[in-house]
């Protein structure tokens, strides 16, 4: 509960200037998020498998009576799964049609305002990001991080 | 939606509502006329009030354009009802109507635009003028016909009434309306409209209502002035009553009162009876009858009317007189109006002679019992047809007396009641079957979860039968697309409709609209054969064939829109999808009816050409998306040279079903009860193996296949022994397969949320799996979809 009341007096206050970024890790990298898709951020709970879908979705959970499916980003990003643990956190991601989505990571870090000034593009090549998850690259001084494309990351493309 | 006054915006919705009804109306009576080539009387009043309808509310809404566009088409049918002109060009009639009809709905959707501006209509009102000339160039015009065209026509075409008019005669009201209500005038021409029927004489100042926005100005300061006599068998009061009735009217007086002239004293009554009913004199005696025990005295000419035959002829010629005295004379008149075979009763203030009365009877028209009954040719004026009469006019012109009874509620609303009845039902299932009360035994409980229980699907049927509506309003839409297209393709066809009185949830026939149309221009495009000689030449009747349908089965809807043209070619789909790269696998693999559901994927169409309907490739897996939208599925059937048919099914209710929870290792599953036949353990000497291996079981001399569910979804199951988990035998669509699932839970209603649209990508449906539900302990089941499963086997 206590992400939503922040990151919604964050968005009024920086909106504007920046773009807010939740990190969060998968092993040992740091990865992005957007976060006017992100809905809430919750523990990781009992996952419903549903059958015959790609191994990536893990499946779907009740979330206070609606049924949004799961996906593992371990998964989607060809990793070795681990087990679940109580860092391990569901990011729920909500796009515009209102569909929610959630995402499994091994621990979410912090909400940052990105400046526009350290966001670069990637680049546009046959063999980097073929698959288009990474929406840009963020360079912040001491560390390089990487924003993902929510749309690329729940599309069965 | 700042384009509206403020006020207005409340009743945008209602207007948009009301209007694309009356336009619906309007096709449909517009697509039954040019099938029968002729307009009734009562047709193209049913076209007039229409039209007087939407120019008025149009006009409150501050949409000139069709307001204006709509006066014109009532001009034009003002002038066919009362010249009756010989309409030489009926084609071009019906151009012109249909094309004013798309202009208005077009209009009516851009409203619901945020940007919206006005479109000129000025072109389609300049055509609608100028063939309402000719028409009535083709014609004399009757003279008092032509400055009643200006104003609200039906009010000032009893100008003509029998009697000498004087003032005295008319009473006066003062009617005032409610502060700041807006657009005074067109509210003053509601009230003139309302009582218009019930008035032998109506005059009103300011008179020009109907035109001039500014007489808005004074009515607000001087009120608007009424003055009125009602026709024989109302009297002042129920009029001013009427007056009452009408909304926003504030306040009204009536500053003079009439002389009910007619009503005091002796009165002289003229009675003419319908035209060949022969044996008048009779007829007159069953009148005489009918009134003598509510008068006090009583006479009539020809007195001869019992012993003289010959009397029928003066009858006719001179209408049949009575004279009498009553305590109640309205009653009196109007049981004359009730007997049998009378045609009109006319009241007569005066002693008049007959050739005198002959000499009125030309202006019968507008005489009182046909001023109330609108069309001539339903001339006999019973009270019970002229009130239900009424009664319709007030209610804008539709449906039957009973409309009354009817609310129309925002569908937002049902759905939120829906949504709440589903939350009962698991809030329900919670309590019920709380894991606290396992083990205990509670007799009194049980009994009210019972009552509970019962209570509940009560609710939930009456909730889901409130959101019913028969699939017709679908149906009737497409007699236009084909009647369009008939006329664009040049081709000759016949739109059937069977079981239209279907019903299906609202929700579901919204989403059907869209496929319905794509599946009928296929149809027609596509499907009909363009050569009628092709037609004849493989023994079709010239007139080709499209027929909608709809049925029940078990739990779902099928609607299925077949044609007999010329029929899907198989091996031209299948190029077609290998030049377009579609295919997944060897072109021999596929059967015939894997080749004709091709025809549904994005980006396929076969038609070489693209015409205006069709052929673009986007049309048919619209229709797949919108109805798998609504959990529902549709395929192709197709036999080359015969006819192809479009088969979609749909849910019947999209959220509740009653099933049948089996677990599965982890995981637990729901069968809808309505698709088992029944649940048993499997004895060893019923299993049987064919020469694969693949197993199958005897229920009583018959075999039937065995599913193990952990074998088709990749499940780590409790048990993979059959002997020891359960077998459920369902049966689908004539299909029967057997299921097998470690155990039973148990039964319980569950209310079905379909799969978000991230999995329905990956064909859950395809594979057995119609949504999932929560559990009274918060678990998610997964609603199996039978008839997919066993489509698979």
């Amino acid at each position: 509960m206590s992400e939503e009341i922040y990151t919604a007096e964050k968005k009024k206050t920086f909106a504007a200037d920046g773009t807010e970024i939740l990190f969060f890790t998968i092993g040992d990298k740091t990865y992005g998020i957007e976060i006017e898709f992100i809905n809430e951020i919750i523990s990781i709970e009992q996952i419903t498998v549903v059958p015959k879908i790609p191994d990536y979705i893990k499946g779907v959970i009740n979330l206070r009576g609606k049924i949004v499916p799961v996906i593992s980003i371990r998964k989607r990003f060809g990793m070795e799964e681990i087990p679940y643990d109580d860092r391990t956190c569901i990011i729920v991601l909500e796009f515009e049609t209102g569909e929610q989505v959630g995402v499994i990571v091994d621990r979410v870090q912090e909400v940052v305002v990105a400046d526009k000034s350290i966001i670069s593009k990637v680049p546009d090549s046959k063999n980097v990001n073929s698959n288009h998850y990474i929406k840009s690259i963020i360079n912040n001084e001491d560390e390089i991080k990487l924003l993902l494309d929510c749309h690329k990351l729940v599309s069965n493309e | 939606m700042a384009k509206f006054e403020a006020g207005m915006e409340s009743m945008v919705d209602m207007y948009i509502f009301e209007t694309t009804s009356l336009l619906e109306q309007l096709d449909q009576i517009l697509m039954k006329t040019e099938s029968e080539h002729s307009f009734s009387t009562e047709e193209i009043n049913e076209i007039f009030r229409t039209m007087h309808t939407i120019k008025g509310s149009s006009a409150m809404m501050g949409l000139d354009n069709m307001s204006k566009l709509a006066h014109s088409i009532e001009d034009m049918f003002y002038v066919i009802r009362e010249e009756n002109p010989v309409i030489s060009d009926m084609n071009a009639l019906y151009d012109i109507l249909f094309s004013a009809s798309d202009l208005l709905k077009a209009e009516i959707e851009l409203i619901q635009e945020e940007e919206y501006t006005a479109t000129d209509f000025t072109p389609a009102m300049d055509k609608i003028k100028a063939f309402a000339a000719v028409l009535k160039g083709g014609a004399p015009a009757a003279p008092s016909a032509a400055p009643a065209a200006q104003t609200a026509a039906p009010v000032q075409a009893s100008a003509a009434a029998p009697t000498a008019s004087s003032d005295n005669e008319l009473t006066t009201v003062k009617v005032m309306f409610d502060d700041d209500c807006k657009m005074e005038n067109l509210r003053a021409l509601l009230v003139v409209n309302k009582i218009a029927e019930d008035c032998e004489k109506l005059e009103y100042i300011p008179a020009d209502i109907e035109t001039n926005p500014e007489t808005s100005k004074d009515i607000i300061e001087n009120g608007f002035i009424i003055k009125f006599k009602p026709s024989s068998d109302m009297d002042i009061d129920s009029v001013v009553g009427l007056i009452g009735e009408c909304t926003n009217v504030k306040s009204y007086e009536i500053t003079e009162r009439g002389r009910s002239v007619e009503l005091v004293g002796r009165i002289n009554v003229k009675v003419t009876f319908e035209e060949d009913c022969k044996m008048e004199n009779l007829r007159a005696l069953i009148v005489i009858n009918n009134i003598k025990g509510s008068c006090k005295s009583i006479s009539y000419e020809p007195s001869d009317i019992e012993e003289n035959s010959a009397t029928a002829q003066t009858i006719i010629d001179n209408g049949f007189m009575i004279h009498f005295e009553a305590d109640d004379p309205k009653s009196v008149i109007r049981s004359i109006n009730g007997s049998p075979n009378v045609k009109c009763c006319e009241v007569l203030s005066s002693d008049s002679t007959p050739a005198a009365s002959a000499a009125t009877s030309a202006a019968q028209a507008a005489a009182p019992a046909q001023a109330a009954a609108p069309s001539s040719s339903a001339a006999a004026a019973q009270p019970e047809k002229k009130s239900v009469e009424q009664i319709n006019n007030m209610l804008g012109n539709k449906g039957a007396g009973a409309k009354q009874s009817l609310i129309s509620v925002n569908l937002n609303k049902l759905d939120t009641l829906l949504d709440l009845v589903g939350e009962i039902v698991i809030t329900e299932a919670m309590v019920t079957s709380n894991p606290d009360l396992k083990g205990l035994r509670l007799d009194n409980f049980q009994k009210s979860a019972r009552q509970l229980r019962k209570l509940n699907s009560e609710l939930q049927d009456t909730v889901m039968s409130i959101r019913m509506v028969p699939i017709s309003g679908a149906f009737n839409k497409m007699t236009r697309i084909v009647r369009d297209m008939k006329v664009k393709l040049g081709k000759d066809v016949d739109l059937i409709f069977e079981g239209e009185e279907t019903e299906v949830d609202k929700s579901i026939i919204d989403q059907l609209n869209d496929p319905l149309m794509h599946m009928v221009r296929n149809s027609m495009d596509h499907g009909i054969e363009d050569n009628v000689e092709d037609r004849i030449a493989r023994g079709k009747p010239a007139k080709g064939k499209i027929t909608l349908s709809a049925y029940n089965s078990s739990n779902e809807v099928i609607i299925v829109v077949a044609d007999d043209g010329a029929g899907i070619n198989a091996q031209k789909v299948l190029e077609k999808a290998e030049r377009n790269g579609l295919l997944a696998k060897p072109m021999s693999e596929y059967s015939e009816k894997e080749i004709y559901n091709m025809i549904m994927l994005p980006g396929f169409s076969t038609n070489e050409q693209v015409t205006e309907y069709s052929g673009r490739g986007v049309g048919m897996d619209v229709v797949k998306k919108n109805i798998e939208k609504v959990g529902g599925t549709v395929s192709v059937d197709s036999k080359w040279g015969e006819g192809s048919q479009f088969i979609i099914k749909i849910p019947l209710s999209l959220s509740i079903v009653d099933g049948m929870e089996v677990s599965v290792g982890q995981s637990i599953f729901t069968i809808p009860i309505n698709s088992i036949r029944e649940s048993f353990k499997v004895k060893p000497s019923q299993l049987i193996k064919d020469t694969d291996g693949k197993e199958m079981i005897m229920i009583r001399g018959e075999c039937f296949p065995l599913i193990r569910l952990y074998d088709i979804y990749d499940l780590t199951p409790g048990t993979e022994d059959l002997f020891e988990g359960i077998v459920i035998l369902v049966e689908t669509e004539g299909k029967c397969a057997c299921i097998f699932a470690d155990e039973l839970i148990g039964e319980q209603q569950v209310v079905v949320k379909p799969f978000s649209s991230l999995l329905n990508n990956f064909n859950v449906k395809q594979n057995g799996m119609a949504g999932c539900s929560i559990l009274g302990d918060g678990s998610i089941t997964i609603i199996l979809d039978v008839a997919n499963i066993l489509g698979g086997f």
